[in-house]
C-alpha cells in the first residue's frame, strides 16, 4: 500500500507538469487551430535556456532561471509565429501546411539543441533536498514547488480567460475568428499574445519537468509531447479545462500504473487510455460543442 | 571492390529503397489525404518481420525474437509487407472512422511513439534496443556473393524490386480506384455524395501504403543485416514526407528524384564526410536541420515539388474544351472514360 501511496504522489507532479504543458498547447490550438508538433522542443529549449542562467553561465538561483529560460522563450515562440506559422498559415488554407511546418520546426530545433548542447544528460545546479512526509506521500521541496507553480498557472489561466478582456477575447476567437475579427478584436494581438503564452508555458514546462525528474536531455520534450497529446485529446481538443482535466487522468494513470507493471511502459498506459477514448468518446471527455 | 564503389552502390540502394517508401506515402497522403506521421513505424514493423522471418531459430543466437523460420528471399520480404498492412488496418479502424486530421496526425505521431517504445522494451519480440543483427543475405548462397559483391547485387535486386512496384503503382494510380483516392483528398465530402465510401477507400490507400513502407522497411534490413531502434526514431518519418514534397506530391517521377536530392544527396552523402574534430555528430545534426530547412523554403517557393502533380484530364472534359464548353467537375466519376493522355 505505501507503495500505492508513493505513485500517487508522484502522480501529483507529473499531473502538474502536464497540466502546464497540455494547457499551452491547448491555448495556442484553440486560436490558431493547427497543432504545433515542436511544442516538445520548445519545452526542451525552455530547459536549456533555464540551464544556461541556471547552470552554465550565470548560475542564478534554480527558480529564478526557470522564470527567465520560460519568458525567453515565449519572446521565441512570438519570433517564430511571425517569421514561419504565421506566413504559412496565411498563404495556405489547408491545415496540414503548417502541421508539416511545425513537424519540420521540430527536428531542426531538436538537432540545433544537439548541436549546442550535446546528447549528454544534463542536470540544474540545485541543492540536493530532504524528502518531505506529508500524509502518505514522501515528496521533495521542488516537487511540491512544482505543484504549486501549477496551480497557481491553472488557477490565473482560468481568472484570466473568465475575466479579463484579453480572455474573453481568446475565447471569442477560439469560437469564431471571423466573428471575433467583424467584432472589433484585433486578431493578430490576440494571436501574438497566445503565442507568448503557449511559448512561455512550454518553456515553464519544459523547465519543472527537469527539475522533478532532476535531468534534462534534448528529446525528453519529444517523448512528453505524446503524453501531453494523449492529456489533450483525453480532455477535448482546444478545451482548456478539459486540458487541465486530461492532465490529471493521464499523470495519475501513467504513475500508479507504474507501481504495478514494468515502469517502462508507463507511457502505453497513457496511449491505451488515449485509445479508449477515442473509441467511445472521440470528441474527448470534455469537448465543447462546435458552433 | 574498392571502397568508392562500394559507397556508390550504397547510395544506389538508398535511392531505390527511398523510391519505394515514397511511393508508398504518397499513396497515402499525396493521393488520398492521410497525414500519416506513423510511416516509420511501418518501415520498421516490415523490416522486423522481414528480418525475425529470414533469421534461424532463435535457439543459440544470442537474440531473442519471434518467428525464426529462415525463410528465403521474396517471401520474407513479402511477410514484411503483408504484417505492415495488416497493422495498418488495426490503425484505420480505430483511427480513421472517425478523426478528424488534427486529431488523426496527434494519435499517429503517438502510435510511432508507442510502437517504438514498446519494441524498445520488450525484448521477446525483436531483441530489444539491441535490435536483430547477423540477418542471412538473401540469395548469397545461390549466386557465391561475397560480403563484396552482395552489395552491388543488392542494389541491383532493389532497383529490380522498386521497378516492379513502380509499375504496379503507376496501374493504381491510374485506374478509377487511383482517381477516387484523388477525390477524397480534394473532398471527401463530395466524394462520399457521389457514393464513394470515404472510409473505406482510406482503409484500402492506408493498406497499400503500408505494404510497401514494409517492403522497403525489409529491403533495409536485409541489405545491412541489422536493424535496431536508432533506425527509426519518430523524426525519420519527416524524411520521408521530405523526400515526396521536395519531389512533388502526387507524382511517381518526383518520387525518384526527391529520393535522389533528399535521402541520396542529403541525408546519406553527407555520412561519408569524415568528422569534425572535437565535435562527434555535429555534421549528421546540421544535415537534419537542412533537411527541415530544405522542406519550409520548398513548401514556400515551390508547394508543388521538383516534377508537379500531372493535371489529368478526362476524355470527357477535353470533349468539352474542344466545343468550347470549358472546364467541367469531372472528379470521382469512374464512368467518364479513360484519362486523355
Amino acid at each position: 500500500m505505501t507503495l500505492f501511496w508513493l505513485s500517487v504522489g508522484f502522480g501529483f507532479v507529473t499531473a502538474s507538469v502536464l497540466a502546464i504543458a497540455a494547457v499551452g498547447l491547448s491555448l495556442q490550438f484553440g486560436i490558431t487551430n493547427y497543432i504545433n508538433f515542436a511544442y516538445g522542443d520548445f519545452m526542451a529549449l525552455g530547459a536549456y535556456f533555464t540551464y544556461v542562467f541556471n547552470a552554465e553561465f550565470f548560475h542564478w538561483n534554480v527558480w529564478i532561471a526557470t522564470v527567465c529560460g520560460s519568458l525567453l522563450m515565449g519572446v521565441l515562440a512570438v519570433i517564430i509565429n511571425h517569421l514561419l506559422f504565421s506566413r504559412f498559415a496565411r498563404r495556405f488554407s489547408k491545415t496540414f501546411y503548417v502541421m508539416i511546418v511545425t513537424f519540420g520546426l521540430s527536428l531542426i530545433i531538436l538537432n540545433v539543441v544537439y548541436s549546442i548542447w550535446g546528447p549528454d544528460v544534463r542536470a540544474y545546479a540545485m541543492p540536493i533536498e530532504r524528502v518531505v512526509k506529508i500524509g502518505p506521500f514522501l515528496l521533495t521541496r521542488d516537487q511540491l514547488l512544482v505543484m504549486a507553480i501549477s496551480v497557481v498557472v491553472m488557477v490565473g489561466v482560468a481568472v484570466m480567460l473568465k475575466t479579463t478582456r484579453l480572455g474573453k477575447s481568446m475565447r471569442a476567437m477560439s469560437d469564431n475568428t471571423t466573428l471575433a475579427m467583424t467584432s472589433g478584436i484585433d486578431t493578430r494581438r490576440i494571436t501574438t499574445i497566445t503565442w507568448f503564452l503557449s511559448g512561455t508555458l512550454s518553456g515553464l514546462a519544459g523547465a519543472v519537468l527537469g527539475i522533478s525528474e532532476g535531468n534534462i536531455t534534448p528529446a525528453a520534450g519529444e517523448l512528453f509531447l505524446f503524453v501531453i497529446f494523449a492529456a489533450v485529446i483525453v480532455g477535448g481538443v482546444g478545451s482548456i479545462y478539459g486540458a487541465m482535466a486530461g492532465a490529471v487522468i493521464i499523470g495519475m494513470a501513467t504513475e500508479i500504473s507504474a507501481a504495478f507493471i514494468n515502469p517502462a511502459y508507463k507511457l502505453d498506459v497513457a496511449f491505451v487510455i488515449l485509445i479508449l477514448t477515442l473509441l467511445f468518446r472521440p470528441n474527448g471527455l470534455f469537448s465543447r460543442p462546435k458552433g | 571492390m574498392s571502397a568508392f564503389w562500394y559507397y556508390v552502390f550504397t547510395l544506389v540502394f538508398f535511392l531505390f529503397d527511398y523510391f519505394i517508401l515514397a511511393m508508398g506515402l504518397n499513396i497515402q497522403y499525396g493521393e488520398t489525404g492521410i497525414l500519416n506521421f506513423a510511416y516509420i513505424g511501418f518501415v520498421a514493423i516490415g523490416a522486423y518481420v522481414t528480418g525475425a522471418a529470414s533469421l534461424p531459430n532463435s535457439a543459440g543466437t544470442g537474440q531473442q525474437y519471434i518467428m525464426g523460420w529462415g525463410l528465403p528471399f521474396p517471401f520474407n520480404l513479402l511477410l514484411g509487407g503483408l504484417v505492415a498492412s495488416a497493422v495498418a488496418v488495426l490503425v484505420a479502424l480505430i483511427a480513421l472512422r472517425r478523426l478528424r486530421t488534427d486529431y488523426l496526425a496527434m494519435v499517429l505521431v503517438s502510435l510511432s511513439l508507442v510502437l517504438y517504445d514498446v519494441i524498445n522494451n520488450y525484448v521477446p519480440l525483436f531483441n530489444g534496443a539491441d535490435g536483430l543483427y547477423n540477418v542471412p543475405q538473401p540469395m548469397a548462397g545461390i549466386f557465391h556473393l561475397t560480403t563484396n559483391s552482395f552489395i552491388p547485387f543488392f542494389a541491383v535486386v532493389t532497383g529490380l524490386v522498386a521497378l516492379l512496384m513502380w509499375f504496379i503503382m503507376s496501374r493504381i494510380m491510374n485506374s478509377p480506384l487511383g482517381r477516387t483516392f484523388r477525390a477524397i483528398r480534394d473532398d471527401d465530402g463530395v466524394a462520399g455524395a457521389l457514393g464513394k465510401n470515404p472510409f473505406g477507400y482510406k482503409l484500402t490507400s492506408m493498406i497499400i501504403g503500408a505494404f510497401y513502407a514494409g517492403v522497403g522497411g525489409g529491403l533495409i534490413i536485409q541489405f545491412g543485416g541489422s536493424f535496431n531502434p536508432t533506425a527509426w526514431l519518430p523524426g525519420e518519418t519527416f524524411v520521408v514526407f521530405a523526400v515526396i514534397i521536395v519531389g512533388g506530391v502526387g507524382n511517381n517521377v518526383g518520387m525518384l528524384v526527391g529520393a535522389l536530392l533528399v535521402e541520396t544527396l542529403l541525408i546519406h552523402l553527407p555520412a561519408f564526410l569524415p568528422e569534425i574534430p572535437g565535435h562527434p555528430g555535429l555534421i549528421e545534426y546540421i544535415d537534419t536541420m537542412v533537411v527541415g530547412v530544405l522542406l519550409m523554403v520548398m513548401l514556400w517557393f515551390r508547394p508543388q515539388g521538383v516534377v508537379p502533380e500531372r493535371v489529368r484530364k478526362s476524355a470527357g472534359m477535353l470533349a468539352d474544351r474542344a466545343r468550347g464548353r470549358g472546364r467541367q467537375l469531372t472528379t470521382a466519376s469512374e464512368g467518364q472514360g479513360k484519362s486523355g493522355e
